[in-house]
């Protein structure tokens, strides 16, 4: 396994290389180095959706969860069919976004459209989120598994900074375009691996293993069904929820915080730079609500079951009968960090070279300057995740698991851009600010520090068994609601209403118009991962209806499992098919102008501090000049105005 | 600079890599177990995923429009090539338990393959034109005029 993990981990890195160095020889202008020219293919994204999806959340802490609390962990997998529901609403709609007012990033996106530059702020605090802390914890998980699979050979902060060199070359040589094909192919292999490993391990095991046996719990666990609809717990750290914590409040808000991967800023970047065509229908219909939730419903526990020791132990007994095959089961939770680490970083660095470099700093700056300054950055970027991933794992593991429930706070604005034309912009950012000091403090940020400097507080994390992501989106929302109510005759509504209505002219589509749709989307939602799912654990093994007990063989949780998950496929498919959202088509008219005319210019403290910077170089060169002062030497800041 | 066709070739090519990469790192993986002693099962097995892959290159070429490339057609009939020969060399040179092993379920896989490829062709391009493919005597007029329809060319 020492030589044989490594040398997986080397072809990946050269198969990343050949790619990027590919693309850098197609001569493309400078300026698609930060977007693909806004024309990356479709099968990409089809096939990056479940993997990012399944790779943000986790998929080695998902093995660990299934491991110890069994099918209610599990039940996590339904929820990958809102996840794919989400997505194509919210991507379909920013794309659209993109080309019908040329908003190209996410926070100009959300910044143009409700005349807020708090609204890019918080974009960029949520980039920097998911670049640096996130990226640094996925990643020192992956030094972990590969010293732990070396036995050490490789010791983990060895690993470390030999991954962040591996990721950093291709994307500094390919850009955007080589590094989403990359991961796209990263994306194909986890997914292949994922369902290959399964079968393998079944087949080696003599067909032993869930459903036969139980999955390897805890003890104290009810691993094949869901405790309880919620639970009167003071929340993680505090208390422990008797039978588990994924009470089916647990699992929904959970499902729910699962949409922060796809409202993350180069997530939503992603959806943003394809070119027009079906991927968003196909990817989130058949890719991530199909195959994806598949792998996470079937697969995962069944595969899980043969391994009451863990992935690695599993791994070492198998390298003497299948060595590659037990190389491609160690890559499958290494894959998916490097995958999530790679994206988050990459399209981080872009995003915040465009929102702030590009725009504030050096607005003047050419399309060639531009690519390489996002080249530097990257080379920045990778540095200092592998530097926080080595050095300060622990703050990087408590920030980053924030990062989910912080991007859910998101959800209504993006909802005002792309559906709701009524949410205004105070109640979004007021709406944000309750919702982010919420999760804030039921997230162990919040309360390790609170609690570390003033007193404990009585809850943990996760209260009452629900995600902080739902604790935060609740009063989010109520507030978002009211406010707007109260703002209702704000003027800037009309100039909001321009884009809805010249997406709607675009678009052809309007959602809202399905009521039945939603109401089986919401009743669906109820039953497969909401309170009605309790009735999951024994609707098929004592029907309710009926006095017989029906000898299944299999939990009545897996059968229900199953059964909603075939369901939401449908409703998916409704929604990319039927109502329209999963094709999107080339807009034939110039872009509208959204807002008044931007003035480009660096901000007065920051030219001035420049200025300063610049003046006492000056005089240090030429003694025999006279003396400068900071305020006399201030140019007057580069205004660059952009239609 | 590129006028739009090299990032859409290599797009294509991209996506072509993504479909043999896993499934081929599956075919080598139950290869690998069949070999060393696993069985017949675990070599067909391999091969069934050989042509998986081949299939989904096919049904990427479809919605696509595109078809194999030169580089892709020598690819695989070297690597082809090379597997044939490996079989003749095991033929020759393992011991008989050895090749009795692995020789029958391997030249079964190979045939296998072989029969996709042809069904392929059969299917995309109809029984006469995939032997037209291959039909290199009758073009032996090497005069550019010679492929105009009108004076019989049939390129």
């Amino acid at each position: 396994m020492t030589t044989l993990l490594p040398s997986l981990l080397v072809l990946v890195a050269i198969l990343g290389l050949y790619v990027a160095a590919r693309v850098a020889r197609l001569g493309r202008p400078a300026r698609e180095f930060l977007d693909a020219g806004q024309g990356l293919p479709g099968w990409a994204i089809m096939v990056l959706m479940p993997g990012l999806v399944l790779a943000g959340y986790g998929l080695d802490r998902h093995f660990v969860l299934v491991a110890d609390y069994g099918l209610q962990a599990a039940h996590v997998g339904v929820g990958l069919v809102f996840v794919a529901f989400a997505a194509l609403a919210l991507w379909n709609r920013m794309w659209l976004a993109a080309r019908v007012a040329g908003l190209a990033t996410p926070g100009e996106a959300l910044g143009r459209y409700y005349q807020s530059v708090a609204l890019r702020v918080v974009m960029m605090g949520l980039t920097l989120l998911f670049a640096l802390p996130v990226a640094a914890d996925l990643l020192g998980s992956a030094g972990r598994q590969i010293e732990g699979a070396t036995g050490g050979v490789l010791p983990r902060m060895a690993a470390i900074w030999l991954l962040a060199f591996g990721l950093a070359i291709p994307a500094i040589i390919g850009g955007w375009r080589a590094s989403v094909l990359v991961l796209a192919m990263q994306a194909a292999l986890i997914g292949v691996l994922l369902a290959a490993a399964t079968v393998l391990a079944v087949i080696l095991s003599g067909g032993g293993g869930f459903p036969s046996l139980p999955i390897g719990n805890a003890e104290g666990i009810l691993w094949d069904r869901i405790p309880g609809v919620i639970q009167n717990s003071a929340g993680i750290g505090k208390a422990v929820p008797a039978g588990g914590i994924f009470t089916t409040t647990g699992i929904a808000s959970t499902v729910v915080a699962l949409v922060g991967i796809v409202l993350s800023p180069a997530a939503l970047y992603l959806g943003q730079t394809v070119r027009a065509g079906s991927a968003f229908g196909t990817g989130s219909v058949w890719l991530t609500a199909g195959i994806g939730a598949a792998l996470m419903v079937l697969a995962v526990p069944v595969l899980l079951s043969l391994m009451p020791d863990g992935m690695l132990v599993a791994a070492t007994g198998l390298f003497g009968r299948a060595p590659v095959a037990a190389g491609g089961l160690l890559l499958i939770p290494l894959l998916g960090n490097i995958l999530a680490a790679s994206f988050f970083v990459t399209g981080g660095v872009i995003l915040l070279s465009r929102e702030f470099l590009h725009r504030y700093l050096l607005p003047g700056l050419s399309p060639s300057g531009q690519r390489l300054s996002v080249r530097i950055g990257l080379g920045f970027g990778f540095f200092f995740v592998a530097l926080s991933a080595s050095f300060a794992p622990f703050p990087s593991a408590v920030l980053a698991s924030a990062a989910l429930p912080l991007a859910v706070q998101m959800l209504p604005a993006i909802l005002g851009l792309a559906f709701l034309r009524w949410i205004s912009r105070g109640a979004v950012l007021a709406g944000l600010v309750l919702g982010m000091l919420i999760v804030v403090f039921t997230e162990p940020p919040g309360l390790i520090l609170f609690e570390g400097l003033f007193l404990d507080v009585p809850w943990g994390r996760w209260p009452l068994t629900i995600h902080s992501a739902v604790w935060g989106l609740v009063f989010n929302l109520l507030l978002v609601a009211l406010a707007s109510a109260a703002t209702a005759r704000d003027p800037a509504r009309f100039e909001r209403a321009r884009l809805h209505d010249a997406m709607l002219r675009q678009g052809g589509t309007s959602p809202g118009a399905h009521g039945l749709l939603w109401a089986l989307a919401l009743l669906w939602g109820f039953f497969a991962y909401g309170p009605g799912a309790i009735l999951g654990n024994t609707f098929f093994s004592h029907p309710i209806f009926s006095r017989v007990e029906a000898a299944l063989g299999i939990p009545s949780l897996w059968v229900w499992q199953i059964l909603f998950w075939l369901m939401g496929v449908v409703l998916v498919w409704w929604l990319a098919y039927r109502v329209g959202l999963g094709h999107t088509r080339d807009i034939g008219t110039r872009p509208i102008r959204l807002g008044a005319d931007e003035v480009l210019r660096t901000p007065d403290w920051l030219s001035s501090g420049l200025a300063r910077v610049i003046a006492r170089r000056s005089r240090r060169r030429k003694p025999g000049a006279g003396p400068v002062d900071g305020h006399e030497a201030r140019r007057e800041p580069r205004r660059i105005r952009i239609p | 600079m590129d006028d739009g066709s090299a990032t859409e070739r290599l797009d294509r090519h991209a996506l072509v890599m993504a479909i043999w990469l896993p499934l081929g790192f599956v075919a080598t993986a139950l290869l690998h177990v069949g070999l060393t002693g696993g069985g017949a099962w675990w070599i067909g097995a391999g091969f069934a995923a050989i042509i998986a892959a081949f299939t989904c290159h096919v049904i990427a070429n479809a919605m696509l429009g595109t078809s194999f490339t030169y580089g892709e057609t020598a690819l695989g009939a070297v690597a082809y090539a090379a597997a044939v020969l490996a079989v003749l060399a095991t033929l020759l040179f393992a011991s008989e338990p050895v090749a009795g092993r692995i020789l029958l379920p391997v030249a079964l896989g190979l045939a296998a393959l072989l029969a996709a490829v042809i069904l392929y062709l059969v299917i995309a391009f109809g029984a006469r034109g995939a032997f037209e493919r291959f039909d290199v005597i009758r073009d032996n007029n090497l005069r550019a005029a010679s492929r105009l329809p009108h004076r019989g060319g049939r390129r």
